[in-house]
């Protein structure tokens, strides 16, 4: 009984190494606001502006409680909240507005054309704007709202930023170039990006950050040199700095928002329902808002978040200390137990076995921390978001129930059966048959010959096995399809790995006529074990060849069966070798396999958890193989 | 063989050479199977000495002239590939040798505390299978900052293989008998010299098996390095031999075959001096699970 309730407490322990730590979320919806371009948060922090296509401007205070709404005639495509209070609105109906704190209206200046962004210094003395199909930025007077200067920088100015400092001004512009401009408008320098640019950033230092339609981010440090990239999941549509530029936040279409270290190491991310539009910060940086296409904002207390990957180290530590005080009490209070009884003398035996447990250490060591530990690991986070390095989020059974909802792995479920049916065949009947051929060979050389024979495939290396075999399927110079035209049957020349009808039978085909090496062997061994007295009585009582097959060698291979049938399921269970080589899991998903997708998930879409719950799975599988296998064992003998 | 003379006894008898017609049958058969076998195998060597306009324009006669540049241009492309992998798989075979050796022969002649139980751990990871460990493992040694370094492919393979090698180690050395060592000890040996001069020499074979199944499978490994190995300069040869097809594409098949074929050297030299051991480590392994 004590020892349950020590085995409850440990894994108790264990399982408070993994804090649940569920994401504090809030926001509002915001009626009428449409689509949401533009979101901007004042200083203090006390309120927010959102701008959206509902041709509407928002200002709400840190609760979400609206203040005031102003009207524009069309899409709003920029809102800016200065220190004095005032905001100030751009919108698609040529017209720049500001407002004051109570949302009374300052000035409107008509710009003759659309006006595609503004960005601002929170202290009002830049305002900078940007007019379609202009190659001017325009820097405008916050007090009246007149242009009080330009600056001729390229065509298609696409997105700009003021640093909160006033010191810099970001532009990004369609011919996938960064300007960057100092306070005066004077342009510092230009930065070349690999793909389009949707929207930009910069920060005090002059740091600059550019989403691009590429699905990432590109960052340059303050010469100018790009020195990080980082991984969205969809067209960047807004990126934004903390004010110590410390931070990144990061939005993408499909309604991702991510927080990235200045070092390019991603500390979070969350997913929300439509696209994601716009990310913002508050001063401090502990608050991130998300503005959406459906017109919501998020509020993420990201605060937790950049200090998360420390905080989390020390909850480690602390954790890590307590389960040690535990384990120590824990064996204080054996000691004292096994005192009581007079049993200490196990200890005079240990220490004398001082050296064979020195000697088993290293093996224990390397057991331990690379295999015990990532199976655990494994086990556990697959109830976990797994971001390393940055947030794991608890989500209980979400990635085994997305399981159930992944085509992907249906279709992979359907593949593996067929693979399992025919990779039984495969593994029993035709070695099966060999050995037997080879058995009633009388010649002992020859036995000798074609068992070596039948061998000899292991010296190619088993990838160059799969090339070689991919090659015989070309369509163009294939064996198969030479084979086929050599004999006048031309028409049925096929593209086998390219037809998603045919490919995964192609996969099986491979390796015909699946003379397995490891099962030819083990059914022969089996065979010269048959004592000769058995057969030789058999004979006597006037049995056949094929009654003796039937009547002695299967029974008595039984066991043999039993060990392969096993060890092929856990193998088939578990391979994508193959299919990983030669078609990769296509043409479309004709050929997938639950393990290709755990592959997938893992090294294409980083999606780490959810292939830990895949492993997990197949595990259960494989050990309620193992089990039922065992327990057939087990009646039989 | 027995059963051969007393079949030949009774077909004697009836006055025909059936005997000798179903010999020949079953020849016939084998000798069949295993060419379609083997025919991947002769199609690579053939290929390998055809250009690419040998191989579209005349299928299926063989190489004339042969092309050998083909050999040596595949050469070039992955000798660093397949020296990395023999590296990797002898450090790897070595040190499994070592672990193995010491865990086996405690597990075999000792008793201590604990013994069934620490057994009993290792065995039970026997039991794990790759699919659970694969994705963590690879961040574990991405945490550690092993990965793409030699060390992944090394201690990975070691750790895995340590456990198996116990295993045998364990059941061959129980074979030896006792009374050697006490007689040994008798005369004053120590532990470690029983076990250097004794142990090891007697257990040679089981150790030799060891080393060549651990490196066939280093050797055949290509979704662990595919994972964790980004420098094409460490790379090992199976995930070499995938690039490599990429970089000439359809446009040098014969060399691609070339390579395929020196990829195997290895294999061949460490079979056909050690197809022995490889046979048995792979059927005692089956038999003792």
């Amino acid at each position: 009984m004590r020892k349950l309730t020590q085995v409850a407490i440990a894994i108790l322990l264990l399982l408070s190494l993994f804090p649940a730590v569920v994401q504090a979320e809030e926001g509002w919806s915001v009626e009428q606001a449409g689509n949401i371009t533009s979101i901007s948060v004042a200083e203090d922090g006390s309120r927010i502006a959102v701008g959206g296509y509902g041709a509407k401007a928002f200002v709400f205070d840190s609760a979400g409680k609206q203040q005031f709404a102003v009207d524009a005639k069309n899409v709003v495509t920029g809102v800016n909240l200065l220190n004095n209070g005032n905001l100030i609105v751009s919108s698609d109906d040529r017209h720049l507005y500001a407002y004051d704190s109570a949302g009374k209206l300052l000035w409107d200046t008509n710009m003759k054309r659309q006006v595609k962004d503004v960005s601002s210094s929170p202290d009002g003395s830049i305002i900078s704007v940007i007019i379609q199909n202009s190659t001017e930025l325009q820097y405008i007077d916050g007090a009246t709202g007149e242009v009080k200067g330009t600056a001729d920088i390229s065509i298609g100015m696409k997105s700009v930023s003021v640093s909160g400092n006033g010191q810099w001004v970001a532009v990004g512009a369609t011919d996938q170039y960064i300007h960057l401009l100092d306070s005066e408008g004077k342009v510092v320098r230009k930065m070349g990006l690999d793909s389009a640019v949707e929207s930009v950033a910069v920060s005090d230092e002059g740091e600059v950050a550019a989403g691009t339609t590429a699905y990432a981010v590109e960052l340059f440090d303050k010469e100018g040199k790009r020195d990080a990239k980082l991984a969205a999941k969809d067209i960047v549509t807004d990126v934004a700095f903390t004010r110590d530029g410390q931070f990144i936040g990061v939005s993408d279409f499909s309604g991702n928002f991510y927080v990235f270290s200045r070092a390019g190491k991603k500390l979070w991310e969350t997913k929300v329902s439509g696209a994601g539009r716009e990310v913002e910060f508050d001063k401090e940086g502990k608050t991130l808002y998300g503005g959406t296409e459906q017109g919501q904002v998020h509020k993420y207390d990201v605060g937790t978040v950049v200090e998360g990957a420390k905080k989390q180290a020390r909850n480690q530590a602390l954790l890590l200390s307590a389960i040690g005080v535990a384990v120590v009490l824990l064996i204080l209070f054996g000691l004292y137990v096994m005192k009581k009884r007079n049993r200490l003398g196990i200890f005079k035996t240990i220490w004398r076995s001082k050296l064979i447990y020195l000697g088993l250490a290293p093996s224990f060591l390397l057991l331990f921390v690379f295999l015990y530990y990532p199976a655990f690991s494994g086990l556990f986070h697959s109830l976990y978001d797994w971001n390393p390095g940055g947030r794991t989020t608890f989500v209980g059974l979400d990635n085994f129930k997305r399981m159930f909802e992944d085509p992907y792995v249906a279709k992979g479920m359907g593949n593996l059966g067929l693979l399992i049916v025919t990779g039984l065949f495969k593994t029993l009947i035709p070695p099966l048959i060999v050995a037997e051929l080879i058995f009633f060979l009388r010649s002992k050389k020859m036995q000798y010959w074609f068992r070596t024979a039948f061998t000899a495939s292991m010296i190619i290396p088993g990838v160059a096995m799969l090339l070689i075999w991919q090659n015989l399927y070309d369509p163009n110079i294939g064996l198969f399809n030479q084979l086929l035209s050599g004999l006048g049957l031309g028409t049925f020349a096929h593209a086998w790995l390219g037809d998603p009808n045919t490919a995964l039978w192609a996969i099986i085909f491979i390796g015909f006529p699946f003379i397995g090496i490891l099962q030819l062997l083990v059914f022969y061994a089996g065979l010269l074990g048959i004592p000769d007295e058995l057969i030789e009585s058999a004979k006597m009582d006037g049995a056949t060849l094929p009654r003796i097959i039937r009547s002695i060698h299967l029974p008595l291979l039984a066991g043999q069966f039993k060990f392969l049938i096993i060890l092929a399921l856990i193998g088939i269970v578990q391979d994508f070798n193959g299919i990983l080589i030669v078609t990769g899991g296509g043409p479309m998903d004709s050929t997938y396999v639950p393990a290709l997708q755990m592959y997938y998930a893992a090294t294409k879409f980083d999606d780490l958890g959810y292939a830990s719950a895949l492993g997990v799975a197949m595990f259960f599988v494989i050990l309620i193989i193992t089990v039922i296998n065992l327990k057939f064992l087990k009646t039989q003998d | 063989m027995n059963t051969g003379d007393v079949t030949k006894a009774t077909v004697k008898d009836k006055g025909f050479p059936w005997q000798v017609v179903r010999q020949a049958i079953i020849i016939i058969i084998l000798c069949l199977l295993a060419f379609i076998t083997l025919v991947p195998i002769l199609f690579m060597i053939v290929s390998s000495l055809k250009s690419n306009s040998q191989i579209l324009g005349s299928f299926w006669s063989l190489p004339s002239p042969p092309q050998w540049g083909n050999y040596n241009e595949a050469f070039s492309s992955i000798w660093r590939y397949i020296m990395n992998t023999i590296a990797y798989a002898v450090a790897g075979s070595l040190i499994v040798i070592v672990l193995s050796s010491i865990s086996g022969y405690i597990f075999a002649k000792k008793t201590f505390p604990g013994k069934e139980m620490l057994f009993l751990m290792m065995l039970a990871m026997m039991m794990i299978p790759g699919v659970l460990t694969l994705i963590p493992s690879f961040v574990l040694y991405e945490n550690l900052g092993l990965t793409n370094t030699p060390w992944v492919i090394i201690i990975a393979s070691a750790a895995g293989g340590q456990i198996f090698g116990t295993f045998l180690c364990r059941s061959s050395m129980s074979g030896i008998p006792n009374e050697l060592f006490e007689a040994a000890r008798m005369d004053g040996a120590t532990e470690r010299t029983v076990f250097i001069r004794m142990v090891l020499p007697l257990s040679l074979p089981i150790l030799a098996t060891l080393f060549i199944m651990h490196s066939v499978g280093v050797y055949n490994d290509y979704i662990w390095p595919l994972l964790t190995i980004r420098d094409s300069n460490i790379q090992v040869i199976a995930v070499g031999l995938t690039l490599f097809k990429k970089q000439f594409g359809v446009t040098d098949m014969g060399v691609q075959f070339a390579a395929y074929a020196i990829s195997s050297i290895p294999l061949v030299l460490i079979f056909s001096f050690g197809m022995k051991y490889y046979i048995q480590g792979m059927t005692q392994g089956a038999l003792k699970m």
